[in-house]
């Protein structure tokens, strides 16, 4: 078996991972490497051929792929190592990571530290509870893409989609362009899920209804899919009786949702928060388990793949710095708490003592809210507070919050309230 | 209803009485026939299908009735009749025709059972599974006990073949190379005044007296039951709800993957000369002078000289093609509902608490099971439905999965499931196994009526169809060359980081994770393609190695195996199929020049 000895590792090259290697070779870390589990570098951003990335972080409208080469040219330029078609299966306490590929074989590598930006899976039809029988024809929105998008296949001549969020409106307009016929987007909740931006451009330019409170409550045939039936649903979420209609199709595509996929966090226990379904992390995006970073949709699923990067970053400093021997871990917490419509807030606690100047706060709402402020408030001062016109829970509410001086505070309350 | 009052002993009234009492409802006129060898045949109309399988096991319990034949229908559903009787004569005209001496009908885990006994004899041997796959109908929805034997009814075929089938299964896992565990089974009591009653029982076993009461013969014979102490309880299970009193563990419980089961006999099988027709249906099997002459299947005519059904839930189907259905198949479906790995560890054992179970059905099943993987198995659930392909799991399906876990622990949730499906259980009227040769049809086997404990008892009910072709077929010869042992494919999963190390070096294909919830590699998957009975499709795939089985249920790794089943197989990505015929993934290439579609 190789032994090998690395300063930082970095498990998958996705958005997260190259931000956080390349933010980690830029600190002066020697022996930086991304271990990526496919053959190319930029994770499921190859999937994504549709624009609407980067405008944030490049100003302007790139595609997914193009969004990733970006870094990838930079990663190149620094000479990181990618170990790629290389997937770690093991992880451990003392930070000894057990990667193999077909060449090598099982490689046990010593870390100074590790970085964690495995991404995140979508949801499965039986995690939303769908009834009926298992034909083939009912697939989440990622497989669908990666058919059409990777593969060059289509999967069904006439598609229902349900969910509204952001894969889910993409994949409308793109099964629509393959010449599939999209009946409709059905979603469970009384508001859309996406991007308000991908409503228009994705299902209105394209003549595609959205049902709201509506779901998809079963699947017909048992070989092939023949059918879904669909029912409106009450306040509670439930099917309504007879409010159920039937649609013939040969294509039920699942955009019902993201998890974090935390499969090596769980080996080695670190803290998950039960509502991010993340790992706690904190201001370094370092996670319970000392020397162990995460960052992007490892922590929670954001919106845009700008966040994603700039997570990336922060956990690139933080693991340079604590290979450094910078960061005083023996110092205490400060919590940051969810307060009045938040649902979660990401980092959920920090170290006032290694805080910078600024300190930027991710968190969504749980219901839409208009003419909102938010604070952040500590038991002795209001630290931060901004207005919004209108506040969404699927979108991702990033604060800068530029006064940090919280030491002696143990927990703060970040909260959204209607003005 | 008039005629003879007795027929071999079967009073007509009684029968009567039983119908009335099941169906309370006299405006229904119910056709009663009681044959020479005490078959009692129903006819009629009724309002649910309900009332149609109450009034089948009402008569079934007449004393002096062998079996029933309840050709009853209901108002709320309509069958749809297949007639092959076109396809069969195309069959029949096309002079396709095959040789063999033994034809097994179905490949569930009775057929592979038998198909991997038959195996050691100098015998032509031709299992036929209408399916794309083995294990693909009730055997693949079976939660994988292999029970001690308490619960089937004393005196039973069930009762001993259990026993007996049970034991077996510990050198057959060392011969054909397929994991078994046996945690053993807990039955925790939360009720003082029932746990001392239960005690009684420790009473009744040591002294030897439990053996002369019939009710409690089975449970007597049971080996290696041990008595818990609320403490010793505590200890075996820490995340049991609330506070036992104490228990009992019946030691032999055993936990399987069915299809890894299954796919051993079968492979077993195959390296000894018995050959695997997949996607191959029965539409008749033709009999002279009552002897079983040919069979036809939807390729071919198979002459052959022995015709063993092990159909499952279509055995009456097969045995009316010769004639000679005696009983009936009434559809029992079961709902599982698995939950997600990371809570391996939660139970060490299938555990239930007793006295308040609902014995509503006929069957054991319902209860807080594991898989030998970790994972917590819940269910199935018991109902009998008119329609042997419904497969589909309903709302109520959940609730009542959710309730049979509630027994014993409060702290799981359903959002923790990551999949469910159903299967159909193939019950007989009279609830046992039908192991016999045919009465009145020279070289048919009758294996029906197999439901839980059919797996358990396989080895044991294979064991028996083993004798009775040994009877048919005098001076049997063993072949030289037999081989009882298999070796499966690696499970990559379960090696140390240095033997995985060893297997990649060996075969590279072993370094690449094509499913990552579950960890299995192209290696794993390759073998399985190439198995000598290949996994060609999907699930096939997924039931033999595990990949799709994870919390993300083949979303990432359900590309990767269609492509790798193209390859393996030379065909284009859009023949990969789910589960066979008509179930395929991919329409066409988006790619192709012109390709432009409609």
């Amino acid at each position: 078996m190789i032994r090998r000895n690395i300063d930082v590792a970095v498990i998958g090259g996705g958005p997260a991972g190259l931000a956080a290697a390349i933010e980690c070779k830029k600190q002066g870390i020697d022996k930086v490497m991304i271990i990526e589990r496919d053959d190319s570098l930029g994770g499921i951003l190859q999937q994504c051929i549709h624009d609407g990335f980067g405008l944030h972080r490049f100003g302007k409208r790139l595609s997914g792929s193009e969004y990733a080469d970006n870094f990838i040219a930079e990663l190149k330029e620094y000479k990181i190592e990618v170990e790629s078609k290389t997937i770690v299966i093991d992880i451990t306490k003392d930070k000894v990571i057990y990667a193999m590929n077909e060449e090598e074989g099982m490689m046990e590598i010593t870390c100074g530290a590790i970085i964690l930006a495995m991404g995140c899976r979508e949801r499965s039809r039986s995690q939303v509870f769908i009834w009926g029988t298992r034909p083939s024809g009912v697939l989440t929105a990622g497989t669908v893409q990666r058919y059409i998008n990777i593969e060059g296949y289509v999967p069904g001549k006439k598609a229902v989609i349900l969910g509204s969020g952001d894969i889910g409106l993409i994949m409308a307009r793109r099964m629509t362009l393959e010449g599939i016929e999209v009946e409709g987007v059905y979603e469970l909740m009384d508001s859309p899920g996406g991007l308000t931006r991908n409503i228009a451009q994705c299902l209105k330019d394209y003549d595609i209804p959205m049902h709201l409170s509506t779901t998809v409550v079963k699947t017909h045939g048992n070989k092939k899919l023949e059918g879904v039936t669909v029912a409106k649903v009450d306040e509670n979420r439930k099917p309504i009786p007879g409010s159920e209609r039937y649609i013939e199709c040969d294509l039920l595509v699942l955009a019902v949702g993201l998890i974090p996929e935390n499969e090596l966090s769980s080996k080695i226990q670190i803290e998950i928060d039960s509502r991010t379904k993340g790992p706690v992390v904190d201001e370094h995006f370092m996670t319970s388990m000392d020397g162990v970073f995460a960052a992007g949709n490892v922590v929670t699923v954001f919106d845009l793949v700008d966040y994603v990067s700039i997570t990336g970053e922060i956990a690139g400093r933080g693991a340079a710095a604590y290979v450094k021997g910078e960061l005083d871990s023996s110092l205490p917490f400060t919590e940051l708490v969810p307060g009045e419509n938040v649902s979660f807030v990401v980092p959920q606690h920090v170290r006032a003592g290694n805080l910078d100047e600024s300190l930027q706060l991710y968190f969504r709402v749980r219901a839409k809210k208009e003419k909102v402020k938010v604070n952040v408030t500590g038991e002795t001062a209001e630290y931060h507070s901004k207005r919004h016109r209108v506040v969404l829970p699927p979108e991702m509410i990033v604060e800068d919050m530029k006064n940090t001086n919280i030491s002696g505070e143990e927990k703060i309350i970040v909260s959204v309230s209607e003005v | 209803m008039s005629g003879e009052k007795k027929v071999k002993g079967i009073k007509k009234g009684a029968v009567e009485k039983s119908l009335d009492c099941a169906l309370k409802n006299p405006s229904y006129k119910i056709e009663i026939s009681i044959s020479e060898d005490r078959i009692v045949t129903l006819e009629g109309l009724v309002d649910t299908w309900q009332e149609v399988v109450n009034a089948g096991h009402a008569v079934a319990k007449v004393k002096g009735v062998r079996n029933v034949v309840n050709n009853m229908r209901s108002k709320d559903y309509t069958p749809t009749i297949e007639d092959n009787s076109e396809q069969i004569a195309e069959v029949l005209r096309s002079g396709n025709t095959e040789r063999c001496d033994v034809v097994i009908v179905g490949g569930g885990v009775s057929g592979c059972a038998i198909a991997r006994v038959l195996g050691k004899y100098e015998l032509d041997v031709m299992l036929l599974e209408k399916n794309s796959d083995i294990a693909s109908e009730s055997t693949k929805a079976n939660n994988g006990n292999i029970h001690p034997g308490v619960r089937a009814t004393p005196g039973s075929l069930k009762a001993e073949l259990n026993l007996k089938g049970n034991a077996m299964y510990t050198k057959l896992a060392e011969d054909l190379d397929f994991t078994l565990k046996r945690p053993g089974s807990l039955g925790v009591f939360y009720n003082k005044n029932q746990w001392r009653m239960f005690k009684l029982l420790k009473v009744l076993r040591d002294t030897g007296i439990g053996k002369h009461i019939k009710p409690l013969s089975q449970i007597m014979k049971v080996p290696g039951l041990k008595w818990l102490s609320a403490e010793e309880v505590n200890k075996l299970e820490p995340n049991l709800r609330g506070e036992p009193v104490g228990g009992f563990l019946m030691t032999t419980m055993g936990l399987v993957e069915p299809f890894e089961v299954c796919q051993a006999f079968a492979e077993n099988a195959a390296d000894n000369g018995v050959t695997f027709k997949l996607n191959t249906k029965v539409l008749d099997i033709i009999k002279e002078n009552n002897i079983v002459t040919k069979v036809v299947t939807d390729h071919s005519v198979i002459e052959c000289k022995t015709v063993i059904n092990a159909a499952g839930v279509y055995a009456d189907n097969i045995a009316e093609m010769v004639d000679d259905k005696f009983y009936t198949i009434h559809p029992r479906k079961g709902s599982i509902a698995i939950f997600d790995k990371n809570r391996k560890g939660f139970f060490n054992t299938p555990a239930g608490a007793m006295g308040q179970a609902d014995h509503t059905n006929n069957t054991k099943g319902g209860g807080a099971s594991i898989t030998p993987e970790g994972n917590m198995l819940w269910g199935p659930t018991a109902k009998e439905i008119p329609n042997k392909e419904d497969k589909s799991v309903e709302p109520g399906d959940i609730e009542y999965i959710m309730h049979l876990g509630a027994g014993v622990t409060d702290e799981i949730k359903r959002n923790e499931i990551i999949t469910y499906f159903a299967g159909v259980r193939a019950p007989d009227y009279k609830e046992d196994f039908i192991v016999e040769p045919s009465r009145h049809v020279e070289g048919f086997i009758h294996v029906a009526g197999i439901q839980s404990p059919g797996l358990a008892s396989a080895p044991a009910i294979a064991e028996m169809v083993e004798g009775f072709v040994k009877e048919q077929y005098v001076d049997l010869n063993e072949k030289k060359d037999y081989n009882p042992k298999r070796v499966g494919i690696p499970k990559f999963r379960e090696l140390s980081h240095a033997e995985q190390d060893e297997l990649i070096k060996k075969n590279p294909k072993y370094g690449n994770i094509i499913c990552r919830c579950e960890m299995i590699t192209e290696g794993e998957i390759v073998d399985a393609i190439h198995s000598s009975v290949p996994a060609t499709t999907l699930d096939a795939v997924k039931r033999r190695t595990r990949a799709g089985m994870g919390r993300c249920q083949s979303g990432f790794c359900g590309p990767k195996v269609v492509e790798l089943l193209s390859r393996e197989l030379g065909v284009p990505m859009e023949e990969v199929t789910l589960k066979g015929a008509d179930s395929k993934i991919l329409l066409n290439n988006n790619r192709e020049l012109g390709g432009h579609h409609d």
